[in-house]
């Protein structure tokens, strides 16, 4: 697929892949063609048609012609900036005069256009359609007035978010002239004919469009017709100060850039207005976009609290956090560590450090092979262990994409039944399997996918063990012969004709029969033909890991099999750390599994709490300001910025009355452990963006480094450990990840127990579950895109220590009362 | 005895009180005349036409803070002005004011002490004011007093000079060094005066006295527009106050010399009674020093060294040798 | 008329006289000669004169021109660029500023900020609107940008305060709504162009 060609664009030879669309091509190349409705990672639309160009003599749309070797591309000649200049007159046809006012002025594609054009005036007309301003969400602003029906933001919501919620309908606008036809530009016409006809609404049919809440329909909007309701009329975007960051809600690690301003006439202190993101090379889930204003602000130092602290320092025998922290800041806990013999205490990053520990082992990397852009290329994606729609936004962004532009397919395991992710595409297949049946899970990938002469023999006798082979009746259509004499009226012979006709026949076949897919919950006579159709011309395969199977009772022999799956299926294999920096922790510190004596908090309630929140004994700075890295899922090393002020202590001044501080938080990224496949870069050398192609240009990837290989039998499935009865995850709702999603005033999805509909109505309002040891009290509240008897109980809120209820597991078994 | 002394004290204390009181009122004149001669109104809001705006300014010399520089030579600072302003009524003590007259039966000689070398006296005086600018400007550890200090200094070097040169001339004519002998010598009326016999003498005289009481078009001492307030510059309050005190007392002083020495003192003019006719010819003077302030440019520290020493120390030995040759013949 | 007077930009020197002046003079000899020369010619007596004749003039003519501010106050031009004003609508009485930010943007000395929200009517609000005068420079861009003729140049020119909050907040600046029919428009820097009405090009609306 990747053939390098040559192109040449007005004169300009540019390299490119064959199949690569025009635009695309010039872009890279950093030619300016105009487009308004394209975006990059979706399917064009052809809504605007303002990217017309002349390819090889002929009129073409660069956002969706593809590149052949040789062609000869003229972007603008004098046809077809007349036919751009009357698509944005027309554009501009009752469009209100408003940019006074309105929140895209300044960076409005539509206003960038009219002037590049240099429409001044207007030879095209025709009646108004009242249109109203509508809140479709919590979060969702519409302005019909300003909508230009590019489409952006309908592709987005289904080629990249997946929730497809928004969908062009009816306007009811005036028909166009006729006679226009013959006399505007043909593709002017043909947009403006269209767009008298389509208005957006939410596609299931109601005011509200009951989605993800992610927002990026308001990021990808050209005009002022979508906004955010929080955002809307606060500022002019020139006013604000545009800090490059890095989201740090959940792994994906997302490239962001905080917007500030002045808070207020009487208030000169910065604040956070909005989050933009490159909204063509990344996408942003709620959490990302909405959750910012998470900052802690404190008055100044206070030096009692701090000696206070220094002191607990000097005599702790644990310190417990989470990570949702930076790796500087790991680092640094690691220092105490090894100057104090301090016990580190992370629940998340254990898990996965384990996990990770014996897949390096078996399969020889201390690192998962591949990161979420090689998935975004494949067109089978599998996966297994996490709770797709809520543990990792980008991880399901990329599922759905495979399905939406590679044509790709998909295979979902997972206990909860989930009743989004089959809508992504129709080759999905959706196995909601029994909890604690996760390696039969990936015994059944091994099956589907290995190559069989390399996996050992014993595993080849296990699978096999599940097949047999059944006779099956099927109805079948055979041309049957049938003679029939017939006597000739004329003659009164009578003779013998024959003639074919259909029937329906039973026919006994041996199919093959896969109890996996049975003991997986799936129906295994009606898997093996939808799964043929799922294969056909797929070449390039994917497998997402998720946090089940770090948090699972057979987490070794799983970590065992993923890499067994890994070296005889041809196949990227992805893994979702846990928690925003859990990678970055696992790498960086040391761990300890039990919490015992003294214990200080670094954003966890303990004997001495520091917090970012604000609620503990020391005050320390909230992501969003300060300076560090994260290591992403993608196995990079990002760097985040700091958008505001912070007046208090930091870790680093602690560390400073212990010795072993350094002048600047950021001079410990450059000493971040080489062995563990970090790199000897500064903070300040590490780059936060994005180039013209798509490219991602952020920090560094972390090197793979080689580990010893044991050979580590795999063992076969036990069902003792399958759970039954009242099961509940430990799980997030969307847009909730950790103590500063819930600070954020945008997000408001409450600490309660999510559950499908069915299940919320027997449960009532309000329940309480209880633990072995422990009980909790909370309400209940519906996800409509859940299905099953599961309870989702989210962990976000460090003060309620979800993971010490769950302990190693995810899935606990409970038992329920009203309350 | 006890009289005479019991006399001089009066005299002296009406002398302080009634010429510090003329010298406010300088000011008010001052800045009145300048104000009409620039078609202005001057001080018009505290008392009639602004006549009180003495008593404020007054007032507010008095009350200001008195700011000593931190680096300064406090000692030197602080008696710097008082220099000034007592070397300025030191001098008027030989100056005879008014004709004799008679209160009670007892004969007042409108002078505080009439010495026999009262020219002398008062130049000396006169001359040892400059000490004043010069220890102001140097001990106030200002790069403007320093400045300005040094411009006292040219100033005191090239006019005592041409002022005791140009009375050499009719010193020489009276031959006697006594104010009163020289309003004796001039009793025969307006012809008499000294001014016909020695017009050259009186105009150098008239420019020296403005060079030494510091008047346009001379005042480099403290020229604002170049160097701040120059020997002044850190003064405030009374301090402040006595250079100016002393400035407009020995503008008087001149005045009354002019008159004294050239115009007729205290004889009687015509029908004026003397004690008049010198209060005329005294306010003439003072006029003259602000009416050419209002008209003319000030010159340059060097041209003003070229001026003097150039120009007029040998028209002024001229002048002498030409007296002394017409009075041998 | 012809253009040149327009093409030559050495806006100012147009209308200056140089005057000739005699060389000056070099030797001491000929410095003294002139100032021998200017002391006989009486140029002296001349400023002398000048004065007097000045002074007399002003004592018994009356030829004075002191102007007795605060108690006398010579008009200002209405185009003259004081504290701002911010203007109503006439018919509604609603503050004409739209919130639209142009001129918090080109303020030269960054001296405008505002608060802006959305309100219930889903207009725009100015919530508040301030001018520190304490950077003001009074240049009139703000007035020039503004696409509403909303914040325009007033007459207020004593601006001496204890406080410089006194002239700028909205509500300061504001025409006082019982005030409205004394509003006028301000004839300077980005009032209409009496010829406005020409210059539009209109939008073909013939339905
Ligand atoms: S969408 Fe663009 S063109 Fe329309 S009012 Fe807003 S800024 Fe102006
Ligand atoms: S709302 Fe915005 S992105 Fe969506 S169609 Fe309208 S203009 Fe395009
Ligand atoms: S917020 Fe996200 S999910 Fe909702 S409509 Fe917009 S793009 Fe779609
Ligand atoms: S007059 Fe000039 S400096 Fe003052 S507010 Fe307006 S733009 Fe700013
Ligand atoms: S330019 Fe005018 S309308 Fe815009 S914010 Fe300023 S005052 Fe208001
Ligand atoms: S960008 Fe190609 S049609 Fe809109």
């Amino acid at each position: 697929m990747s053939n390098e060609i040559t192109i040449k664009i007005d004169g300009k030879e540019c390299k490119t892949t064959e199949g690569e669309f025009l635009l695309n091509a010039a872009r890279a190349n950093d030619i300016f063609i105009p487009a308004i409705c394209y975006l990059t990672r979706c399917s064009p639309t052809l809504a605007c048609r303002i990217c017309l160009v002349e390819a090889d003599g002929k009129r073409v749309y660069a956002c969706n012609a593809k590149a052949k070797d040789g062609m000869e591309i003229t972007v603008s000649n004098e046809e077809i900036l007349e036919e751009r200049r009357a698509i944005m007159e027309v554009y501009d046809v009752n469009h209100p005069l408003q940019c006074g006012i309105c929140d895209q002025s300044g960076e409005c594609e539509l206003q960038n256009y009219t002037l590049e054009l240099g429409v001044d005036s207007q030879q095209y007309f025709i009646p108004d359609t009242k249109r109203e301003n509508k809140d479709w969400s919590s979060v969702l602003h519409y302005d019909a007035g300003l909508c230009i029906v590019c489409e952006r933001c309908t592709t987005v919501c289904k080629d990249m978010i997946g929730d497809a919620a928004i969908k062009t309908g009816a306007r009811g606008g005036a028909v166009l002239d006729k006679g226009l036809k013959t006399t505007m530009p043909k593709d002017a016409y043909a947009m403006w004919n269209k767009l008298q006809k389509a208005i957006i609404v939410p596609s299931n049919g109601t005011e509200f469009t009951n989605c993800s809440d992610c927002g990026e329909c308001t990021a990808v909007c050209p005009v002022g017709a979508l906004v955010s309701k929080e955002f809307i009329y606060t500022t002019n975007s020139w006013e604000l100060e545009r800090i490059p960051a890095t989201c740090a809600h959940c792994s994906s690690g997302c490239q962001i850039y905080y917007e500030t301003k002045h808070t207020s006439i009487s208030n000169p202190d910065k604040k956070i207005y909005r989050v933009t993101n490159e909204w063509n090379y990344v996408s942003l889930c709620g959490a990302g976009r909405f959750g910012f204003d998470f900052e802690n602000r404190v008055d100044g130092k206070d030096e009692d609290a701090f000696n206070r602290a220094i002191e607990a320092f000097k005599k702790a025998d644990t310190i417990k956090f989470n990570s949702t922290i930076t790796n500087e800041e790991a680092l640094m806990l690691q220092r105490v560590k090894d100057k104090f013999g301090t016990r580190l205490v992370n629940a998340d990053a254990l898990a996965f450090k384990e996990f990770l520990s014996i897949y390096s082992i078996a399969s020889g990397n201390s690192l998962y092979k591949n990161d979420f852009r090689e998935v975004m290329q494949s067109d089978f994606v599998i996966s297994v262990g996490t709770s797709l729609r809520n543990d990792n936004p980008n991880a399901r962004y990329a599922f759905n994409n495979v399905q939406k532009m590679n044509k790709g397919a998909g295979l979902y395991f997972h206990p909860v039944g989930d009743t989004l992710v089959p809508t992504f595409g129709k080759s999905v297949e959706s196995l909601i399997h029994k909890v604690g049946q996760e390696e039969l899970a990936l015994y059944l990938v091994l099956d589907l996918f290995a190559d069989k002469e390399k996996i050992p023999s014993d595993i080849k006798d296990y699978l096999a063990s599940f097949h047999s082979t059944v006779k099956k009746t099927i109805k079948e259509k055979v041309m049957q012969s049938v003679t029939s004499t017939v006597v000739d009226k004329v003659t009164g012979e009578s003779k013998e004709v024959t003639k074919k006709v259909p029937k329906m026949i039973d026919k006994e076949i041996e199919a093959d029969e896969n109890e996996l897919i049975n003991l997986l919950g799936g129906d295994s006579s009606k898997f093996a033909d939808a799964f043929e159709k799922m294969m056909k011309k797929k070449e390039n395969f994917s497998m997402i890991i998720g946090e089940d199977l770090y948090f699972h009772p057979k987490a070794r022999n799983i970590a065992r099999l993923v890499a067994l799956i890994e070296t005889t299926c041809d196949m990227n294999l992805v893994m979702i750390p846990p928690k925003t920096n859990s990678l970055g922790v696992a790498l960086i510190c040391d761990l300890d599994k039990e919490v015992s004596g003294y214990t200080i908090g670094y954003n966890e309630k303990a004997d001495f709490t520091l917090s970012a929140i604000g609620d503990g004994d020391l005050d320390i700075p909230a992501i969003n300001q300060q300076e560090g890295t994260f290591v992403n899922m993608n196995k990079v090393l990002v760097p985040t910025n700091a958008a505001l002020e912070y007046k208090g202590y930091e870790l680093n001044d602690i560390l400073n009355a212990l010795d072993i501080g350094k002048d600047e938080t950021i001079d410990f990224t450059i000493e971040l452990p080489e062995n563990k496949g970090f790199k000897a870069v500064a903070f300040d050398d590490l780059p936060n963006g994005y180039t013209n192609s798509g490219k991602e240009n952020r920090g560094y990837i972390l090197e793979n480094l080689k580990v010893t290989k044991e050979d580590i039998k795999v063992v076969t499935f036990n069902d003792n450990i399958i759970l039954n009865g009242e099961i509940a995850y430990r799980c997030n709702p969307q847009r909730q990840f950790n103590d500063f999603t819930e600070k954020s005033e945008q997000i408001f999805e409450e600490f309660a127990i999510y559950a499908s509909p069915a299940k919320a109505e027997k449960l009532g309002k309000k329940v309480e579950v209880k633990f072995d040891k422990k009980s909790i009290v909370l309400s209940v509240i519906v996800d409509d895109r859940m299905s099953g008897d599961i309870l989702a109980i989210p962990d976000f809120r460090s003060s309620e220590d979800i993971y010490a209820i769950f302990g190693k597991n995810r899935f606990k078994q409970v038992t329920i009362r009203k309350v | 005895m006890d009289a005479i002394i019991i006399e001089t004290i009066v005299k002296a204390a009406l002398v302080i009180a009634v010429f510090s009181a003329l010298a406010g009122f300088g000011t008010f004149i001052e800045r009145k005349i300048l104000a009409f001669m620039q078609r202005r109104l001057g001080p018009m809001h505290v008392g009639p036409f602004g006549i009180l705006q003495i008593a404020a300014d007054g007032i507010k010399l008095f009350t200001k803070e008195d700011i000593i520089p931190q680096h300064a030579n406090k000692f030197i600072f602080m008696i710097a002005p008082i220099i000034t302003a007592a070397t300025a009524f030191i001098a008027l003590a030989a100056v005879p004011i008014f004709p004799e007259f008679t209160v009670f039966g007892y004969t007042i000689h409108p002078i505080v002490a009439d010495i026999n070398v009262g020219i002398l006296f008062i130049l000396g005086a006169m001359a040892s004011g400059l000490y004043g600018p010069l220890l102001a400007g140097m001990a106030q550890a200002n790069k403007w007093g320093i400045i300005g200090s040094a411009r006292t200094a040219i100033l005191f070097m090239s006019y005592e000079v041409v002022t005791g040169l140009s009375l050499l001339a009719p010193i020489m004519l009276v031959g006697s060094l006594s104010l009163i002998d020289f309003n004796a010598a001039q009793t025969g009326g307006v012809g008499e005066w000294l001014v016909w016999q020695q017009p050259v003498a009186f105009i150098l005289f008239i420019i020296a006295g403005f060079a030494e009481t510091n008047r346009t078009p001379f005042d480099i001492l403290e020229h604002e527009a170049e160097i701040i307030s120059g020997y002044a510059t850190e003064y405030s309050g009374m301090r402040w106050g006595m250079f100016f005190i002393g400035e407009y007392a020995n503008m008087i002083t001149i005045s009354f010399m002019a008159s004294l020495i050239f115009f007729g003192g205290f004889n009687e003019w015509g029908i004026l009674p003397g004690g008049l006719a010198i209060l005329l010819k005294v306010s003439f003077f003072f006029f003259l020093m602000l009416w050419v302030r209002a008209s003319w440019p000030h010159i340059r520290p060097d041209q003003l060294m070229w001026l003097c020493w150039k120009v007029l120390m040998p028209i002024a030995i001229l002048n002498v040798l030409i007296t002394g040759l017409v009075m041998m013949l | 008329m012809s253009l040149n007077k327009f093409k030559d930009r050495n806006v100012g020197v147009q209308n200056y006289t140089l005057i000739e002046h005699e060389a000056f003079p070099q030797t001491g000899g000929e410095k003294f000669a002139r100032v021998l020369k200017r002391t006989i010619k009486g140029e002296l007596f001349v400023g002398l004169w000048v004065t007097m004749r000045t002074m007399i003039l002003a004592l018994f003519n009356g030829e004075i021109h002191t102007v007795k501010y605060p108690f006398e106050k010579l008009p200002i031009s209405p185009r003259y660029r004081a504290i701002h004003d911010m203007l109503r609508l006439l018919e509604s009485g609603h503050y004409r500023c739209i919130g639209c930010g142009l001129c918090e943007k080109i303020c030269i000395a960054d001296c405008i900020k505002m608060d802006t929200k959305y309100d219930e009517n889903q207009r725009k609000e100015v919530t508040e609107y301030t001018i520190n005068f304490g950077r003001c420079i009074f240049c009139g861009y703000c007035a020039e940008v503004c696409p509403e003729l909303a914040i325009v140049h007033g007459g207020r020119y004593e601006t001496a305060s204890q406080q410089r909050a006194s002239f700028s907040i909205f509500d300061d600046m504001l025409t006082p709504i019982d005030a409205l029919k004394e509003q006028k428009e301000y004839p300077g820097f980005g009032a209409v162009s009496p010829n406005a009405d020409d210059n539009i090009k209109k939008t073909p609306l013939a339905y």
